[in-house]
């Protein structure tokens, strides 16, 4: 037998009920669709958007139809009424429509809610993790005040620890990048002031600009991510363990023995680390102006003093002890919500790592405006 | 430490317990743990035998009822009434929880420093009394928890959680992942420091030979709610699925008979 290729008629009567009628024949398989693929796929789209009850299909002289042939036709037919077609043909249809329904049922449909869900749910998720906190604070504040009434129970190892590891061991990466930033800070507050002659102002934009706000936010930055994740992670890792379990039935409060050493060792440590920071940055910037502005490094070093008011250093390091607590806490906070699980555990780091950078974003900001009359 | 023999180890009474959103997992719980008596606690997988521990440990509370720990509610309001109760009990976890960072030596004298007004010195012998005991050799105790075996790792739990000499022993699984030879040097161990310290005990476990070789009583935990609380024989002789199943079956009578012949 000779393969014959699928064809599609359609024919137009006029003042007929069942106006239009469609006569498929040939061969509706995969191969014999082939060769008249786009003009039958145009044809059948034109047929989808008549009516089905103005539509008559004749199927019954196609030779063979097979699921692909089907599934072309059963798209076009959706809810056909008039339909002459064998018992065999019938078959195929009903099989391959209850098919791509399935697949349509998986589509998911358009929510036109669930934005409003989505930011609602995202609105309890921030509350719980608000009211969570606010009772960790409360723990905290509370066990804080027990301390200071008992101060022979103070973890003074864990606290020294926490002092070096967030402190001491962040100093190199922490001046490093405090180093590079005055430099480039400097380099590019040059090239526009060199514009108007404004030479000297450079020490105090570089000067205020990193002790008042960059030394902080550039320590606090590193430290969430380098003690806050490590803190998180720590604290996840005796979650998923049991050991803090094992520390509770021992009767060992774990904010006592592992928040609160925490929390104060960064809050002492953050200082100092911003301190450090800021003779980085502002040796960087001595450097810089050294060789982009030529301002010998003596005359820098004596103008510094009179650019920049003490109160705006007292500024910068007191809004680092109060980043180095939130730091903590926040890391704290999310290492002490992981679940006893690898996902959780991953999941719990990068949050407290984002949330502690955000937070200390929202402070400063805060800081800002309400010192925005001092110095 | 008083040593009343009237006195309960643990006192659970009408204890409604529930897991995320109100789905209840026990209701109106009963559970005793006489003061010189090894209770063992059995249930169907999912049955919330880890879940009633941990509400017995303190670690979770109750939505109702009482759990009382030698006289003492976790929710007393004397912070020393409820840390003493605290020491006079032991924990063994299913998978040890030893404190990675620490040593095996620190990890055993972690509750004893913990406790305080113990000299270093005597807190020396106790860990390298304590590590004999569970026959570890002094020198395992510069080793960390991450070099060492299965059942190391459960018998430096024992050690720590025996630092005290606590009243009250728990053990979560103390022979699950151990292999059945280890399981048996296992239970002489718990039976022989039990025989020298005479601590109450109460136990989690799946394992037939465990429970037949330790066991005076056993709670059935089933339906929410404890079906059953006595002996061996007692509760073997109850009608339901899941009691005939665990003592009635194959492996049930097997470990049973073999209790018996080494008796």
């Amino acid at each position: 037998m000779v393969a014959r290729d699928a064809e599609l008629a359609v024919e137009t009567v006029e003042n007929d009920p069942v106006p239009t009628r469609v006569r498929a024949s040939g061969e509706w398989t995969f191969a014999g669709l082939k060769t008249r693929r786009t003009e039958i796929l145009r044809t059948l789209d034109d047929l989808r958007r008549i009516a089905p009850s103005r539509v008559a299909w004749d199927l019954t002289p196609i030779a063979d139809l097979d699921d692909t042939g089907a599934l072309w036709l059963a798209r076009a037919m959706r809810g056909v009424d008039h339909l002459q077609a064998s018992v065999q043909q019938r078959e195929i249809l009903d099989r391959v429509a209850q098919g791509s329904r399935v697949r349509i049922a998986m589509e998911h449909p358009i929510d036109p809610y669930a934005p409003v869900v989505a930011i609602g749910e995202a609105a309890l998720h921030f509350g719980a993790h608000l009211r969570d906190a606010t009772a960790l604070l409360g723990r905290v504040v509370l066990e804080a005040g027990a301390l200071a009434r008992r101060p022979r129970d103070t973890p003074l190892r864990e606290l020294s620890a926490s002092v070096y590891r967030a402190g001491v061991a962040a100093l190199p990466v922490t001046m490093l990048v405090g180093f590079l930033v005055g430099i480039v800070l400097t380099y590019l507050s040059a090239l526009q002031l060199k514009r108007y002659g404004a030479d000297l102002l450079v020490i105090n934009i570089v000067g205020v600009g990193v002790v008042r706000e960059l030394g902080p936010m550039l320590a606090s930055i590193i430290a969430a991510g380098r003690s806050g994740s490590a803190m998180t992670a720590q604290l996840g890792v005796m979650r998923v363990t049991e050991e803090i379990e094992a520390l509770q039935v021992m009767g060992v409060s774990i904010i006592t023995r592992l928040v609160l050493p925490k929390v104060i060792a960064l809050a002492i440590a953050l200082p100092l680390v911003t301190f450090c920071t800021d003779l980085a940055a502002l040796a960087g910037a001595l450097l810089a102006s050294r060789f982009t502005l030529g301002i010998a490094p003596l005359a820098f070093l004596e103008a510094l003093p009179r650019a920049v008011e003490p109160v705006n250093f007292w500024i910068g390091i007191g809004k680092s002890g109060a980043f180095g607590f939130v730091v903590a806490f926040v890391a704290c906070h999310y290492g002490l919500k992981v679940l006893p699980n690898t996902d959780s555990l991953a999941a719990g780091v990068t949050r407290s790592v984002v949330a502690s950078i955000t937070c200390v974003i929202i402070l400063d900001a805060i800081f800002a405006i309400l010192l925005r009359n001092v110095g | 430490m008083s040593a009343d023999p009237a006195e309960y180890a643990i006192e659970v009474e009408g204890l409604v317990n529930a897991v995320g959103a109100g789905q209840i997992l026990h209701r109106h719980l009963n559970l005793k743990v006489r003061r010189d008596e090894v209770m063992t606690l059995v249930g169907g997988s999912g049955a919330g035998k880890s879940q009633l521990l941990r509400v017995i440990l303190g670690l979770k509370h109750p939505v109702a009822g009482s759990v009382r720990v030698f006289n003492v509610s976790w929710h007393d309001p004397s912070f020393k009434k409820v840390r003493d109760a605290r020491r006079r009990m032991g924990m063994l976890f299913q998978n040890g929880a030893l404190f990675s960072a620490l040593t095996v030596f620190d990890n055993v004298a972690f509750p004893l420093r913990e406790r305080g007004g113990i000299s270093e010195k005597k807190i020396r012998a106790i860990v390298h009394a304590k590590l004999a005991e569970v026959e570890l050799a002094p020198h395992d105790g510069t080793l960390l928890p991450a070099n060492l075996s299965g059942g190391m790792v459960k018998r430096v739990a024992l050690a720590r959680a025996l630092a005290l000499a606590p009243d009250l022993l728990i053990l979560d699984e103390p022979t699950g992942g151990l292999d059945p030879d280890r399981s048996e040097r296992f239970v002489q161990l718990i039976k022989r420091l039990r025989a020298d310290h005479r601590f109450a005990v109460l136990m989690v476990t799946h394992d037939r030979d465990t429970l037949h070789a330790l066991t005076d009583r056993v709670a059935v935990l089933s339906e929410r709610h404890i079906i059953a609380c006595g002996t061996q024989e007692e509760v073997g002789e109850l009608p339901h699925p899941f009691v005939q199943n665990f003592f009635g079956g194959e492996r049930g009578r097997r470990a049973l008979a073999q209790g018996e012949a080494a008796a």
